[in-house]
């Protein structure tokens, strides 16, 4: 530790963010799949492009499932949708015939509105809920193609697109679909090495945190399930194409459920684990065939297995670097002087103002027309006994409550009420009582969610893994390495987060906060669960923040704490401020006294 | 005509209500819903066929042996897909828990028993026309159900028990409440809840396996009109679903009916997503 | 397989190729088996009838091997279950043609699954022999190696329609279907036909075939001043659902339709067994008993082997094992007389001419893939079964 503390930062290890996710899968995939038609067997061709196809729709329905945990079961209603456009346009039935590449380009725009249609209400609904609209209108779409005759053909159905040469064998028509499903296997690892990718899992596995970056979910949401619908529409027409000739029959929900399987087979959050799954999933039946009949009964089986043994799936298995034994008596040594690498110095005055705020839950009062000044450079305590309203008083500045009377205002100007998302932006950073991070993910990814708003490059340029999509990534890194050297736990970056301990979560709390740069940073009992050495320590650094001319409002019970490093005190009682000060008035106010901080 | 979408009408309805009520108990138990209601009300209706008409037991014998498979496929999935899960709740695990389970039991029958409909005996030897048994004996199968868990909710120191614990999971266990045994004897009586519905219904639905999928939609969506964890809201939603089926079967025909219904289902949802007579969502933060 | 573990030994596939076509073959051809690919969906939902063929097929496999095979050469059958699902098909069919290199395809046995699999086979150059309805399973120009040994649809929907206005002597119709792709097909192809033949369509429409009353569209069939009900489609519940509702509706009118309507499971579903009266579901010549309770000589004489080989029939039908017993036959006689080679089969298929089926007599030519005689598809009573074979229906003779 204190030799590293003398390199400069550069010498941290460099972008190898995922470790096997990252390059891997791609490369394995192609070469494997390139060389596959030297066995000579065109039947092993044909279920190799069966699960080229079936990837091609997995490799988005993953970002929707396995990054951002939308349990979207009836993902077959879109592969029903692409393979009907696709063979309907080129059959040229009820317009002029399409070429097939074209066809495939309409289908992929039909599906990505339609992947927005079935998405929406994950935006609004529960779970549950949401489950069972997608199951919905996975029937939906199978009943309007039997009943809409004159277009679908109804259940006689319709011939599948053949592609023109050189495309048209089967041995070519494979290296398309082949061709295809790298393309995704590359593009979806781009996403999940970019902001995108960290802010799905961070909607999955910590809502809340990310609103308090300012992921915005319903944008992103909509967005994947834009890339989702459009990659799947394009299985679809390329389905059709294997089949030659669809009707109503052949889109059973037994191939939603592979699809939904081989993801949470593979495990969410990895691209190498759900391609497995589909490789699996596709070939077993056709190598077991005694099991033939029972093939859903068996996956059903393997689902209740890995979600009850093994949630990590696939993926969990393969992840060797995460079984390595950590050291076991770990110190957290912050390093304020690094500071001045992450927090540039504030350019004009800050003042975060709360003016006459109250918000009652029922008939409960939790906070009663509370002022409130917080000020650049200043280390602000909020203290009072439980229930006193302070971690409501978070949750107001924080946007995640709207208070029913006064405002919150900063340099004068009124910030929304129940805008959470929209704090970062201002540049107001939190933490939470309990840390909310993605355990699943490493430290350095979790603090790497701080710079979301920071990012530049669109989905797009990240899909495509495009200059402005490396820059933010480059800046991301550094950003969040600087971040995790100043709080003390870059020998920590590559572990899973779920690894560390308790106190270990409140530094990487406070690193990603930091990452977002704030102007002012609210921090809910960072020293709850430390022990006496580590607490005097994250006095330092919080200290050092607030001398960079960041705004820190510290909720704390701790009063030593509190009283040795805050500028100004603040003293909370049912909702209303009993007293506020310096510390040493407040140590002299009587009711306090009294009240509070007892003898 | 009337008659013919009333009686049909609430008949069906009384199934989905039945089958909402299933969904409600074990929510109200665990905060889990579980794909496993539609379910096994298919196996009341193929457990039904199978002891009454194949293996020829009287009927009141094979009504209570199909109560009892209920109560242990209740069991089951308690213990199976809900219990591992429920310390992760905010995962959602469950869903996919008890979609594998609803999945098993789904296939298992498409091969074990038929995935061709098979009759269902007439279960009492009289009556027929618009007020044939097969329209009555799900509504009073519903209304039976309803009466008894208001008694038992109400005047019974298990069912405040049961409230206590929906109420407050943390709350009841520190109170002493034997949770646990709470919450598998609630798995337990949703079970034979659902297996009631496929019973009664079972005349009209046939022991079809088919009809598992079926119920679980049709059955959830009175639980979403109705508010999650309401029965009165699940018997309302059940019947007026019921009706509206009906009356669109009529009046528009075959496949624009089911597509109403679920049209009329999403927009509901989006607009109102706690349900008519539910609450809005607790605090997240 | 042997030839497929002959090229990886060779290592150049397309030397071999030409190896295995020019040089090998006819070393080979004299003590190799005749491989049959065989599609049947033995599983799943529309398997029963899979099932019943199969008994047949098995049987004429067997007794062929028996009697010696084919110029010496045995038959061996090469199973694939398509478990009633199109995708399977597809991979099983490709399955067959590619890795087991087979001699001649016989099915798939269910429409949904040979639209998905025909082109394939066609696109390999196996001669295939399907028994499938859907019209376009045949065509010479898209698929000159695709026979059929069965009515088409238009056949049969044109039989039922012939009895209906015909015999009958019905005007005005009502004609539902479910909503399967068969059904939905069945129903727009028929429609018109009956319209050309002078009926009256008063009702039309397709019902999910899950809904659990039919009352409604019975209602509006009846207020239309229907005279007979032809439902198509293949699943029981929904028809027995037709029948039970038109017994409860005291509406004494015929229904004519789908074999189906005349299936041991159709007849559980009924709520009275009376109410199987007036039922009449197509069937076929020579699987009927005429007025005298007799079948044609030709049957009497199979129903005799199949006794004899001890094969069940009491819960399938007779022309189920009799059109899988037809299906291994044509193929033997064909490669017998012609050789193994697929141009050979399709040559000699091309030219047959009337011939002797148990199911029914074929006639191919060049032009016209569909083998079934118009005058071999029948009506019959429905509440006839009787060991798998039904009574032809009031108003034939023979």
């Amino acid at each position: 530790m204190t030799e590293s503390a003398t390199l400069p930062l550069a010498a941290a290890p460099k972008r190898k963010l995922g470790g096997l996710d990252a390059w891997f899968p791609t490369a394995v995939f192609a070469a494997g799949g390139a060389l596959l038609p030297l066995l000579g067997d065109s039947y092993l061709g044909v279920i190799a492009t069966r699960a080229c196809i079936y990837w091609v729709l997995v490799s988005g329905l993953n970002l929707v499932v396995g990054f951002a945990g939308q349990i979207a079961i009836g993902w077959v209603a879109l592969l029903t949708l692409g393979a009907y456009v696709t063979s309907v346009l080129t059959a040229g039935t009820v317009m002029p015939e399409l070429s097939p590449y074209l066809a495939l380009l309409v289908a992929a725009a039909v599906g990505a509105v339609f992947g927005v249609i079935i998405g929406l209400p994950a935006l609004r609904l529960r779970t549950f809920y949401f489950a069972m609209t997608t199951l919905g209108f996975a029937t939906i779409v199978t009943q309007v193609a039997l009943a809409w005759k004159s277009v679908t053909g109804g259940g006689v159905g319709v011939p599948g697109p053949v592609l023109p040469y050189p495309f048209a064998s089967p041995w070519g028509f494979y290296y398309f679909c082949l061709g295809l499903a790298v393309l995704c296997t590359w593009m979806t690892t781009n996403i999940a090495s970019s902001r995108f990718g960290r802010s799905l899992v961070a909607i999955r596995d910590a809502e809340v945190a990310a609103e308090a970056v300012g992921i915005s979910k319903p944008a992103l949401l909509v967005t994947v399930f834009l890339f989702s619908g459009a990659v799947a529409a394009i299985a679809g027409g390329l389905f059709a194409s294997l089949q030659s000739y669809i009707t109503p029959d052949a889109f059973t929900f037994d191939l939603s459920v592979l699809f939904f399987i081989a993801i949470l087979i593979g495990g969410r959050g990895s691209i190498l684990g759900p391609l497995l799954g589909t490789i699996i999933l596709t070939a077993l039946p056709e190598f077991a065939a005694p099991l033939v009949a029972w093939s859903t009964f068996l996956y059903a089986v393997l689902l209740l297995v890995i979600v009850l043994a093994v949630p990590g799936g696939i993926a969990d298995m393969l992840d060797f670097k995460n079984r390595r034994p950590l050291e076991r008596h770990r110190e957290i040594r912050p390093r304020p002087e690094l500071l001045a690498q992450i927090l540039p110095p504030q350019a004009r005055p800050n003042l975060l103002k709360l003016a006459n705020v109250s918000l009652s839950f029922g008939g409960v009062r939790a906070i009663d027309g509370v002022d409130l000044e917080i000020r650049m450079g200043e280390v602000h305590g909020l203290i009072g006994p439980n229930g006193s309203g302070k971690t409501t008083m978070l949750n107001v500045i924080s946007g995640y409550y709207a208070p029913q009377q006064g405002q919150v205002r900063l340099n004068e100007e009124i910030l929304p009420p129940r805008a959470a998302a929209a704090r970062a932006g201002w540049r107001i950073a939190r933490t939470f009582q309990t840390p909310r991070l993605v355990g699943a993910e490493s430290v350095l990814e979790n603090v790497m969610i701080g710079a979301t708003t920071a990012g530049r490059a669109s989905f797009i340029a990240s899909l495509l893994a495009l200059p402005s999509h490396r820059r933010d990534e480059v800046q991301a890194y550094d950003a969040a390495m600087a971040a995790l050297s100043a709080v003390g736990l870059d020998q920590l970056a590559f572990v899973r987060a779920d690894r560390l301990q308790h106190s270990e979560l409140r530094f990487v709390e406070i690193a990603r906060a930091l990452v977002l740069q704030p102007s002012f940073l609210l921090l809910d009992e960072p020293a709850a669960g430390l022990s006496v050495d580590e607490i005097e320590r994250l006095g330092a650094l919080i200290v050092s923040i607030s001398r960079r001319g960041t705004g820190v409002l510290l909720v704390e019970h701790h009063a030593d704490l509190i009283f040795d490093i805050c500028d100004r005190v603040t003293v909370l009682n049912l909702g209303k401020v009993l007293a506020s000060g310096t510390p040493a008035e407040i140590r002299a106010h009587r009711e306090v006294v009294n009240a509070y901080l007892g003898a | 005509m009337l008659l013919s979408i009333v009686s049909y009408g609430l008949a069906l309805g009384a199934v989905y209500a039945l089958i909402g009520i299933t969904y409600n108990v074990m929510f109200a138990a665990s905060r889990v819903f579980s794909f496993t209601a539609g379910t096994v009300g298919m196996l009341g209706g193929v457990f039904g066929a199978l002891c009454i008409d194949r293996l020829g037991m009287p009927v009141a014998v094979g009504f209570l042996i199909t109560l009892a498979a209920g109560a242990g496929l209740g069991i089951i999935t308690e213990v199976l897909t809900v219990r591992p899960v429920l310390k992760s709740l905010d995962q959602h695990l469950y869903v996919l828990s008890t979609l594998a389970f609803a999945l098993m039991l789904q296939q298992l029958t498409a091969i074990e028993w038929s995935t061709e409909p098979q009759p269902f005996p007439r279960l009492l030897p009289f009556g027929s026309g618009w007020f044939d048994q097969q329209f009555w004996l799900p509504l009073l199968a519903c209304a039976l159900t309803i009466a008894g868990l208001e008694w038992l909710y109400r005047y019974t120191l298990v069912g405040r028990a049961f409230l206590a614990i929906s109420e407050d999971n943390y709350a009841a266990r520190a109170l002493g409440l034997p949770e646990q045994t709470l919450r598998i004897a609630s798995y337990a009586l949703a079970g034979m809840i659902g297996t009631l519905a496929g019973f009664t219904g079972g005349e009209m639905m046939l022991a079809y396996f088919g009809n598992g999928p079926l119920l679980n939609f049709y059955g959830f969506v009175p639980v979403a009109l109705g508010g999650m964890g309401s029965n009165r809201g699940a018997v309302a939603g059940g019947l007026a679903l019921g009706l509206f089926q009906q009356t669109a079967n009529f009046l528009v025909g075959g496949i624009f009916a089911s597509v109403a219904i679920f049209v009329v289902f999403i927009l509901v949802l989006l607009v109102r997503p706690e349900g008519f007579a539910g609450a809005a969502p607790a605090r997240r933060v | 397989m042997s030839i497929s573990r002959r090229q990886a030994l060779l290592g150049s596939a397309a030397s071999t190729a030409a190896l295995a076509t020019g040089v090998f073959r006819p070393a080979i051809a004299a003590s190799e088996p005749i491989r049959i690919g065989y599609l049947p969906a033995l599983t799943g939902p529309s398997s029963s009838t899979g099932i019943g063929i199969n008994r047949g097929t098995e049987l004429a496999v067997k007794e062929i091997n028996d009697a010696g095979g084919i110029n010496g050469r045995q038959i061996e059958l090469v199973v694939r279950d398509t478990q009633s699902d199109p995708t399977k098909a597809v991979n099983a069919a490709t399955e067959l043609t590619r890795r087991h290199k087979v001699h001649v395809i016989w099915g798939p046995l269910n429409s949904g699954e040979a639209l998905a699999a025909t082109p394939l086979i066609a696109r390999d150059g196996v001669p295939q022999l399907h028994p499938c309805w859907v019209d376009s399973l045949t065509d010479v120009k898209k698929y000159p190696l695709a026979f059929r040994n069965a009515p088409t649809n238009q056949q049969i929907g044109g039989a039922a329609n012939h009895y209906v206005v015909n015999i009958l002597k019905a005007k005005k119709v009502a004609v539902i279907s479910d909503t399967t792709g068969y059904g939905t097909a069945s129903l727009n192809a028929y429609v018109p036909m009956l319209k050309t033949i002078g009926a009256e369509v008063v009702y039309e429409g397709s019902v999910e075939s899950n809904n659990p009353d039919l009352k409604p569209e019975l209602l509006r069939m009846q207020a239309a001043g229907t005279q007979a009900i032809m439902p198509w489609s293949v699943n029981a519940g929904f028809l027995s659902r037709i029948i039970n509702t038109r017994a409860e509706m005291n509406w004494d009118i015929p229904i004519v339709g789908q074999t189906t309507l005349g299936s041991g499971q159709t007849k559980a579903l009924l709520k009275k067994p009376e109410y199987w009266e007036k039922v009449y579901p197509n069937n076929f010549r020579n699987c009927s008993y005429n007025a005298t309770g007799a079948l044609p000589p030709r049957t009497v004489e199979f129903v005799e082997r199949i006794r004899k080989a001890k094969i069940e029939m009491g819960d399938t039908l007779l022309w189920w094992i009799a059109l899988g017993y037809d299906g291994p036959r044509l193929m033997a006689e064909a490669i017998k007389a012609a050789g193994s080679g697929p141009e050979e089969i399709a040559a000699y298929w091309n030219k047959v001419k009337a011939w002797p089926g148990v199911y029914g007599s074929i006639t191919w030519t060049p032009d016209v893939h569909d083998g079934f005689q118009n005058e071999e598809i029948v009506m019959c009573q429905a509440n006839s079964l009787k060991e798998g074979a039904f009574t032809l229906a009031p108003g034939y003779t023979g």
